[in-house]
């Protein structure tokens, strides 16, 4: 078997992509933004609901490959009921272990680790990003009316 | 690899022998020799016009025009066999000049910056006017004119294609009003390999008064009717998808509306005399011509205009065609697969999409065979959205494919597909 059959699409990816968690809308969003991936036009739209400086509750809309959706799905489910530092900071380690200034065995990933084959396929990187942009888009939103169209 | 498909002709075209002179493809990528079917984004140079460029550079390199010693006049010969050479090569006649470009996207751009760039009261493009664009292009021969139609005050209208990505004569017919300046097409869509009857919609907007723009980038090194035979002012193409460097191509058109184009690049070598205060633009084709030009890269596309006579239209597009062929008919077998614009025989790519299934993956999943496919919206985003489909996985071949690598193509996509649902 070949190595991104083995590194990059891990049984746990795979699974995420055809079952992806959260996915769905929030009856009533506090904030939200999305992404766009420029080379396939693929977007993901997250909907939050912040309060008292925690994610409450998470939601994600959109179509992309099987690292995109997989590592949104993961993604949702490692910040739900953190608190926005927390978040923060998971997307700092996961970021930095993607672009191989974090060894993976040293960053507290969980199970956003069977991601980080992702680093030896440059091109995909920003496929593994894209939730998280929107992520950190919709975090730094001030209110729903403000966000991104 | 399995059985020799049915559908396989393969023609009289020596492959194993043409591969030789591409160097490139000799090599594995992750373990397996590469099949490059990328061929719609940049085809590979054969030694023929590796050695043109060697030789000009080694012997002949110099600045062109106005110099008096020796070099000079080589480059400036070279440089002017080289547009005599494409000149033949695309049919064009007396009535026709050819401006060398750093491929099809400066040559889109300098048709529909040159026709507002003039000014208010100056420009070809008046407010009022109206620009139809197809809507199978490439981004190149679309973000220009929207530019135009903002800068103009023109109006930019999309000629869209029916649901199965076709352009009919039918639908330009009502489009084109007595304010109709310009119709842009394609020969070939790039996302699909649709190729629209633009000989009929280049005639009849050139009944209405409009100019007629052509992205031949898909189609040069094709048969296709010369220029002299097309109804076409402006025939724009790329060197890097017909066997030459990458950053050439040219503007070809007629002499009276490459005249119309305000320049795109002032400078030296585009000029009769200059002031302090204002200057005197030299006639065609240097007034198009600013700068230094990429000589070696005019002179290596020439050498693979010629290397394209010498294997043979005729024989390249039977070849190109039995591969696609074979794709096509390979790949709808598959479980969830649509080919895009299957009817479109004529064309060297297969573009397809394969339900629950990203492009991104099975791009990566072919690239660990050893397989190079073109994944994404090829830049033609509007055309995919108006067709009800995300990005998709593009093979294009070159006359260096094999059935066999087709064949593994094929393979590749039904284990990406397993693997993935």
């Amino acid at each position: 078997m070949n190595s991104a059959e083995n590194d990059l699409y891990q049984e746990v990816v795979l699974e995420h992509k055809r079952a992806p968690r959260n996915f769905g809308h929030l009856p009533a969003p506090t904030h939200q933004a999305h992404g766009t991936n420029p080379s396939c036009g693929d977007r993901i739209a997250v909907e939050l609901w912040l309060e008292e400086g925690r994610v409450q509750d998470i939601r994600f809309t959109g179509q992309g490959c099987a690292i995109c959706m997989a590592s949104t799905s993961m993604m949702t489910e490692a910040v739900k009921g953190r608190d926005l530092a927390a978040a923060q900071a998971l997307q700092q380690h996961f970021r930095a272990v993607l672009t191989g200034e974090e060894a993976p065995e040293d960053a507290p990933l969980g199970k956003l680790v069977s991601l980080a084959g992702v680093r030896q396929y440059p091109s995909r990187i920003k496929c593994a990003l894209l939730g998280w942009h929107a992520l950190m888009h919709a975090i730094a939103e001030n209110s729903p009316q403000e966000a991104r169209p | 690899m399995g059985k020799p498909h049915p559908l396989l002709h393969t023609g009289g075209l020596p492959v194993q022998a043409l591969r030789a002179q591409f160097p490139v493809l000799a090599q594995r990528i992750h373990g397996q020799p590469l099949a490059y079917l990328d061929n719609a984004a940049t085809t590979h140079m054969p030694l023929a016009v590796q050695e043109a460029l060697r030789r000009f550079e080694q012997h002949d390199r110099a600045n062109i025009h106005r110099g008096v010693h020796t070099l000079s006049q080589r480059a400036t010969d070279a440089f002017e066999d080289a547009r005599a050479t494409l000149k033949r090569f695309i049919g064009a006649g007396a009535e026709h000049e050819l401006v060398f470009t750093s491929g099809t996207t400066e040559a889109l751009n300098l048709v529909a910056h040159g026709l507002w760039a003039a000014g208010p009261g100056q420009a070809w493009l008046r407010p009022g006017d109206r620009i139809i664009v197809s809507g199978l292009e490439h981004h190149a021969n679309l973000v220009p004119w929207q530019q135009a139609a903002r800068m103009s005050g023109a109006e930019l209208v999309i000629l869209k294609p029916d649901a199965e990505g076709c352009l009919h004569a039918k639908d330009l017919a009502p489009l084109l009003t007595p304010r109709t300046r310009v119709l842009a097409l394609t020969a070939c869509a790039n996302a699909t390999g649709e190729r629209p009857p633009y000989e009929a919609l280049l005639a009849m907007a050139r009944r209405a008064g409009a100019l007629t723009v052509l992205d031949a980038a898909q189609s040069v090194g094709h048969a296709m009717l010369g220029l002299s035979a097309l109804t076409c002012d402006f025939m724009a193409f790329s060197g890097h998808k017909m066997y030459g460097p990458m950053g050439t191509g040219a503007l070809a058109g007629k002499r009276e509306a490459l005249q119309l184009l305000h320049p795109l690049r002032l400078g030296g070598d585009m000029v009769e005399w200059v002031s302090y205060t204002c200057a005197g633009y030299a006639p065609l084709p240097a007034r198009l011509e600013g700068g230094t030009p990429n000589v070696a890269g005019a002179v290596g596309l020439a050498a693979a205009a010629r290397f394209i006579d010498g294997v043979g239209r005729a024989a390249i597009d039977q070849h190109v065609q039995a591969l696609r062929a074979q794709a096509v008919a390979g790949l709808s077998a598959l479980d969830g697969i649509t080919v895009l614009a299957p009817h479109a025989a004529q064309a060297s790519l297969v573009s397809f999409v394969a339900r629950d299934v990203h492009p991104h993956d099975i791009g990566t999943l072919l690239d660990e065979r050893g397989i190079a496919v073109r994944t994404g919206h090829h830049c033609a985003q509007p055309l995919l959205e108006h067709l009800g489909l995300g990005p998709t996985t593009r093979a294009s071949f070159a006359l260096y494919n094999s059935h066999e690598e087709v064949e593994r193509l094929i393979d590749g996509v039904a284990r990406s597909l397993e693997l993935m649902r």
